[in-house]
This record gives structure tokens, sequence and C-alpha cells, in this order.
């Protein structure tokens, strides 16, 4: 019996194309190009009846030992065969493979040990069970939210393990064995009022204020290992050499930087690789929908009805979109005008709403310092505690509700859909990164009084010493006030805003529903939080060497907190979010969090004069003069070597090297996409010579 | 040897599917080189199956001949190239055969009409349904001649990041 798939005269129909004359398909299954499509033979044996070695038919012709090898070029698991071909190949593979020499074994070895690995790797990782039912019911867009969360848990335990094992854990083993630490500079030298520091309270202390601290990084949380301030500008020395404590601290804090940069910029990559084969990304959007729209590991129930709806959505809302941007094309010059005007104007208002958040946040910082240094006992817990935490309450406040002005101000400027979700993207991204910025720029100005080194304050000790007498541990705390914040917050959305409103919408009276609908899961606000987040953690890192493992513990626990709210309270999106694109994108914005996280870093180590009160760094003019004095006392050649790096002559002809190199490459992607073109058009005129060349076959036999 | 016995259990509760899908009709022992195929219409009501728009095609592409009657081996098949390790170009040859409705070794426009329509449940306007399948064309014929060959669907195919 003929398969159905070899009867000839079997297109669609009106696909005569442009030739009038339908060339039968018979003769275009015969050909090379669609070898991979023909594979099943008629008959199959069962399983586990004894192999019959005689050839069945429909198998592709001239395979004989000779083509076996190459055969296994291409791994068994990936031919388009039926069983039983496949297990008759492996069969003669393995009567060749006693004729291989010993590289030929040790190459097929080496592949078999690989696929291995590959598929332990891919059971060992976790939370693997869970991301897979999030993706069941909720699809793939959801799940690359989930995805990216684990790979800052493991991303943030690895920084942690880094800060841990170099700074914290070497300091609590020498006190713990109590070894003789050497202090590494006379501090005789200094003004003594800049070597006053005692964040410990005197006298009765409320119970409260025991809460207040815990919470805010102050009292008896400040000399601890969570802190810059506690660790000591001293050597411990062993037999042989001595572990110099600053410069462990700066080399395993510029480390977790480097670090983090790397794995970041290798995953973005790995991620990068598939999508940029393409080049016109944007033209493939209906392909995209149709062929790769159905996400096949959606499990049957509501979720697939809701899925069909989504995809209907979908196709009809870029047909809108189709038909917008004609209508715009349409469109006269004046009212073109009109439009262009309109949106300068809703720009600037934009640019006023950013500048009126960022003088908010600067006057929030700026009272809650001087708050915290004047009255210490008076006033209420709960107002101390608020004064606390300003700053983190108008930056999160701020990042709430200037989104929602954006939401509002991007629909009237009338853009196509897709870039209308960008540009308020774009615009959030920049609000809540730029908002840390100012932050820290408010913070800055307190310490070196304005950048002025001659200001009354800052005469004596180089910074602000009534203020701040441990600068960095101040940083230290703010940043561990966001992180703390920041996790109350999403306990306290979950708790009052999400539960109630599933409890209404579903036991209240049916307007409710209809009005304002349940909680929808929204990937991109989710994201930018997470980013935030890391963010802070990176900023803190240098001055608080903790702050990643308590990053890593709080990620922990909003993985599991979402996945709570994900299953109780939210319905899959509407519009589908897609996936793959959008990875690349939150490893983008990661990025840039880790470029501005970069920017205070050097700041502080190259330019800044560490405490003299505290810190391991007290007596030294900046945090890099501990790493020169430490190339200094290497030997003669390591030393004229890194100087040399160091130096201009090295980094001007570096930096030139690296410009032609970037202008060759562009040049090279250029000229390869010239080349793809002339293909495409190759490729076209020699479809039609093939179908023109098989009409004149069939006509002359 | 670890890697033979996982193979083993797994062959094992596959068949183990597979035999309670119709319990008279498979047989325990398959040593005798028993002819058993089950009909499509009982493996399209698997859980895994049910809910897919394409489960006729999926299961009809297996199948020796191409009416959707699966043996074991072909039930096998089906699994291992469903299954997440199987390689992305193995997937994209059996999608290629999948969405070929009328099995003519091309997606040409009345198949693209047919897969549309399983997708959004009929409930596109006709007009609709035309002006997408011709974008699509548009959009993944390389060598013009107005549907998809394989080689142009692979390419496509290659573009679109999957996950």
């Amino acid at each position: 019996m003929e398969p159905r798939w070899a009867e000839s005269g079997r297109d669609g129909p009106g696909d005569d194309g442009q030739w009038g004359h339908q060339p039968p398909s018979s003769l275009f299954l015969q050909l090379p190009s669609n070898a991979t499509l023909r594979f099943r033979g008629p008959v199959a044996k069962a399983w586990g009846a004894a192999l019959d070695q005689e050839e069945p038919p429909g198998f592709p012709p001239d395979q004989d030992g000779g083509e076996a090898r190459e055969q296994e070029s291409v791994p068994l698991k990936q031919l388009p065969l039926c069983m039983v071909e496949k297990r008759r190949l492996r069969l003669q593979e393995q009567q060749a493979a006693k004729k291989w020499s010993h590289w030929e074994r040790w190459r097929v070895e080496m592949r078999h040990l690989r696929e291995q690995v590959g598929g332990a790797l891919l059971y060992a990782q976790v939370w693997r069970d869970s991301l897979h039912r999030i993706e069941g019911h909720f699809g793939t867009g959801i799940q690359s939210y989930f995805n990216f969360l684990r790979f800052l848990v493991v991303l943030n335990l690895g920084g942690a393990l880094l800060m841990v094992g170099f700074v914290v854990a070497p300091n609590a083993a020498f006190e713990a064995l109590q070894l003789n630490q050497t202090q590494r500079l006379e501090n005789s030298m200094v003004n003594s009022s800049c070597l006053e520091y005692d964040p410990s309270k005197r006298g009765l202390v409320s119970y409260f204020t025991y809460l207040m601290d815990l919470l805010s990084g102050t009292g008896f949380m400040e000399l601890t290992y969570l802190f810059y301030g506690y660790y000591q500008n001293s050597a411990v020395d062993f037999v042989g050499f001595s572990y110099n404590i600053p410069l462990a601290y700066l080399l395993s804090t510029l480390a977790f930087f480097s670090v983090c940069l790397f794995w970041i910029v290798r995953r973005a990559v790995h991620l990068l690789k598939r999508s940029l084969v393409s080049e016109n990304g944007a033209l493939n959007t209906y392909s995209n929908k149709v062929f790769a729209g159905w996400d096949f590991c959606l499990t049957p129930g509501t979720m697939v009805h809701l899925k069909h709806n989504s995809l209907r959505y979908e196709l009809r809302m870029d047909l809108e979109e189709q038909s917008l941007r004609w209508r715009m094309a349409q469109r006269s010059p004046s009212q073109r005008a009109a439009l262009y005007v309109l949106r300068g104007v809703l720009n600037l208002l934009v640019v006023v709403l950013l500048g009126a958040a960022f003088y908010c946040i600067y006057l929030a910082t700026k009272y809650a310092q001087q708050s915290q240094d004047s009255d210490q006992g008076q006033q209420g817990v709960f107002v101390r505690l608020l004064v606390a935490y300003l700053p983190s309450i108008v930056i999160t406040v701020a990042n709430q509700l200037v989104p929602l002005a954006f939401g509002f101000i991007v629909r009237l400027e009338r853009y196509p859909l897709s870039l209308e979700i960008k540009l308020t993207l774009f615009r959030s991204v920049f609000l809540r990164l730029s908002s840390l910025l100012v932050l820290l720029f408010s913070l800055w100005i307190q310490i070196t009084c304005h950048g002025d080194p001659d200001a009354s304050s800052c005469q004596i000790c180089r910074y602000n010493h009534q203020q701040h007498p441990c600068w960095e541990t101040s940083v230290g705390q703010e940043m561990y006030k966001l992180l703390i914040f920041d996790l109350v917050v999403v306990l306290v959305v979950m708790l009052l805003v999400e539960f109630p409103r599933k409890l209404l919408v579903t036991h209240g009276p049916a307007i409710m529903g209809r009005l304002w609908g349940q909680q929808e899961f929204l990937v991109p606000p989710n994201v930018l939080d997470l980013v935030y987040g890391q963010t802070v953690c990176w900023v803190g890192a240098a001055f608080s060497p903790l702050l990643p493992l308590l990053n890593t513990f709080k990620y922990i626990l909003i993985f599991y907190l979402k996945k709570l709210t994900l299953f109780s309270n939210c319905r899959p999106a509407d519009r589908t979010f897609r996936a793959s694109s959008s990875n690349f994108f939150f490893l983008l914005v990661l990025l840039l969090g880790l470029a501005i996280a970069w920017v205070p870093l050097l700041y502080s180590v190259f330019a800044l004069q560490p405490s003299q009160a505290c810190g391991p760094f007290r007596g030294e003019p900046t945090m890099w003069s501990t790493l020169l004095a430490a190339i200094d006392a290497l030997p003669r050649v390591a030393r004229e070597f890194l100087q040399f790096v160091g130096s201009l002559a090295f980094a001007v002809p570096l930096f030139l090297l690296l410009c032609i190199l970037m202008f060759y490459l562009m040049v090279l992607a250029n000229s390869y996409s010239r080349l793809v073109k002339e293909l495409k058009g190759q490729l076209q005129l020699e479809g039609r010579d093939k179908v023109f060349l098989v009409t004149q076959i069939t006509e002359l036999s | 040897q670890q890697n033979k016995e996982d193979f083993f259990l797994l062959v094992c509760r596959l068949h183990g599917r597979y035999h309670e899908m119709a319990p008279n009709i498979v047989p325990m022992d398959y040593t005798k080189d028993p002819d058993v195929k089950l009909p499509i219409q009982l493996i399209i009501n698997m859980p895994e199956l049910k809910e897919n728009p394409f489960k006729e095609r999926i299961v009809e592409a297996f199948s020796e001949d191409g009416e959707g009657n699966l043996s074991f081996n072909d039930f096998v098949d089906m699994f291992s190239v469903l299954s997440e390790m199987a390689p992305r170009e193995l997937k994209a040859i059996y999608a290629f055969k999948i969405y070929d409705f009328n099995t003519d070794n091309f997606i040409c426009k009345s198949d693209l009409e047919k897969t549309l329509n399983k997708l959004t449940r009929e409930e596109l306007t006709a007009e609709e349904i035309t002006l997408v399948c011709e974008k699509v064309i548009e959009e993944a014929d390389m060598d013009g001649d107005g549907k998809l060959a394989f080689a142009d669907f692979e390419n496509m195919i290659s573009k679109i990041h999957l996950r």
C-alpha cells in the first residue's frame, strides 16, 4: 500500500502558481532537498522481534558500511527515521566499531559523555518542577520572569560565596582563633576629631529601639560583620604569607563585580546567538504567531481556551496595527506637524515629571539624614522609623505612580502599539535606575559638602565627619533599608491588594468582576522590580559585604511569594509576552543596572577619602592606595609589568586598537547583510530554474 | 549501564500507557512480534494530546499508513520526538509534516488556512485569514513559488526564537 504522500498530483486547490502547467509532485519528492521528508517504510517490525537484516522499501538507498560511518557523525537521535531503522543503523555501527581506531572510539565516547552530562544537567536545575507547572498553566511568557528570578538567585549566591569566603569568614576565623592582628598604619598624624566614632547607645534604651536598629541597620547592628565599619586595617601574619584584610576586601569586591559582569554577558550572548541570525526581526511577526504561537506546553483546562482567545486577539491587533500604519502614512502634512508638536509637548511633560520625582527624592534624603542626627530619642518610635525610611518610601511611591502617568501620556502620543510598549518600558527603566542615582547623589552632597573640600564641616577630615563619622556605613545602611523595604512592599501589596481583589472579584457583586477583573500578572513591571533590587544590592555590596547573601534570601522568598500569588490570584495576560526576545531585554536592563552600580564603586575607590574612624581603609588616602602599596611589595618584574599595564602608554594604544577592531567588525557585519540579500535573490532565481527544469523534464518524457 | 536501565524503565512506562488505552488489543508480551495498531480515535483522547489543536495531524505524521493508526514503535517514536530532549532540527522536520495538511511536501495557502482555523477555533473572519496567510507566505517564501518548501520553513523556524 503506497503511503498517501507518495501519490502524485496532490497539490492543494488553486496552487497553479505562475507556470500554468502543473508539475507532478512525484518528481519533486525525489529531489535531494526533500530527502529528509521521506522516511517511513510501509512495514515496521514490532518491538522486541528479531531484527530482520533486509532493507525495508522506502529507506533511502546506498546505505552501506561506508555511509554508516558518515551517519555516526550525525547522532542517531537526530535522524528522522522510524525505530526499526535506527536499531538497524545502531547494529551496523556497533559492527563497524570493531574496526575503528582508538581515535574514533574515543571521539564517539566523548560525544556520548557530553550528551549524558547535558541530560543530567537539565534535570539538576533547581526549581525545575515549579517552572514546568508555571509554564503549563500560564505559558512561557510568565515562566521567563521566574527563570530570570532563578538566574538572579544563583548569581547572588555565587557573589555571596565570594564575599563571605574572602572577607567575612577569614575575619570571623581570625577573631575566633584570636590571632594576632598587626595594625598596618599609624593613626597618630591624624586630627583626633576625625577618629570619634561610637555608634553604640548609652544608658537605658527601650525595647523598640532594638527593633528600629534591626530595621535600619543602626545601633547594635552597625558594628557587626554586616557593615564596612567593623573591619580593621590590619594584616594577619601566617607562616610564609600575610593575609592583608583591606586588600582582600578591595579585591573581592572588584572580583564580585567582574564575575557578575562576565556571567551576565555570557548568558546574554548565549541568548542572543539564536536571535542575531535573522536580520529583519520585525518582519517575522506573522510567521512567528502562526507557527510558534501555540504553546504546546499548556495542560488542559481553562488556560487552553484563554490561549485560543489570546492568539486571536494578537492576530487581530497586528492586523489593526497594519491598517493604522497605512492610515498614518496617508496623513496630510498639517496633521503631521500638529502630531509632532503634541508629541514634543508630551515629552516635555515627561521630563518635568521625572524632574519633580527626582527633586522629591533629594528633599526626602536630605531631611532624613538631617533629622537622624538631630534629636535621637525624643520622638516616637514609629515616627523615627518613618523618617529613617523616608527616601525608600518616596522612591517606591514615585516608581509606582509615575509609570501610570507614562502609560496615560503614551496613549495620547498615538504611536503604533509595539512602539508604545517599548517606550513606556524604556521610560520606566530610566525612572527606576535614575532614582537610585539621585539618592546616591544626595548622599554624596552631604558627605562631601557639595564636593567642596574647603567648606566648614569638611575642612578637617575632607568629609563631613560630624554628620557621617563613618560614611561608608551610612551608604551601606541606606542600601540595606532599601532592600528591606522592597521586600516589605512585596508582602504588603500581596496581602492588602491582591488577595482582597481576588476575594472581591470572585465572591463580591458581579459588577466588580466586570469593572475591575482579576489580577493580571504583568511581566515587565515585575522584572523591573527585580532589576532595581539587584542594582541596590550591587551598589551596597562594596559597603556591606553580607548584602549579597541577604539578597539571595530575599529573592528566594520573593520566588515563593510570587508563585503563591500567581496561582491564587492571577489570570494569564491577554496579550502574550514574547519570552525569547524579552529574555535578552531583561539581561540588557540588568547590565544597565550593573553599569550604573559600577559608577559609585569606582568613584569611592578612586576619589573619595575613606573614613578615618572605621573600616579596613582607615588612614589610607584612598582605597586604591592599598593595592598600589601591595604592588610595590611585589618582586621587580611583576611590579614593573603591572605598572606598565596601568600607565597611559599601554591604555591609549589599547583603546585605539579596540576602536579599530570595533570598526572592522561593523564593516564586516554590514557586508554580510548585503551578501545575505544577494543570496536571497539568487535563491529565488534558483527556485524558478528548478520548477522550469522539472516542467521541461515532464513535458519531454 | 545506568543509561540502559533508565531507558528500559522509560520504555516500560510507555508500554504501560499504550496498553491501558486498549487492554483488550495490546498484548503485554511483545516478543512474538504482534501486529497491533491502535486507531487514531484512542490516541487523540490521551490527556497529553487532548487539548492540542493539531492532535490529528501529529498522530497522522507518525503513523506508517498516514491514517493515524500507531503501532507501539510509532508510539515510542512520537513521544521521543515530542520530548524536550529531541534536537531542534528533528522537531522542525516533523513540524513541517504536521502543518502540511494535504501531504504534498509543501505548505501551501490552503494548509495555512487550515492551520489558522485550528489555532483560533475558526473565529477569525475569512478576510482576516486570507490577510494573515498572505503575510506568512510573504515573510517566509524564499524561492518565490507561492508556497513553503521545507527549506523555507526550516529557515524561518531557525529565525524564530523559541523560548
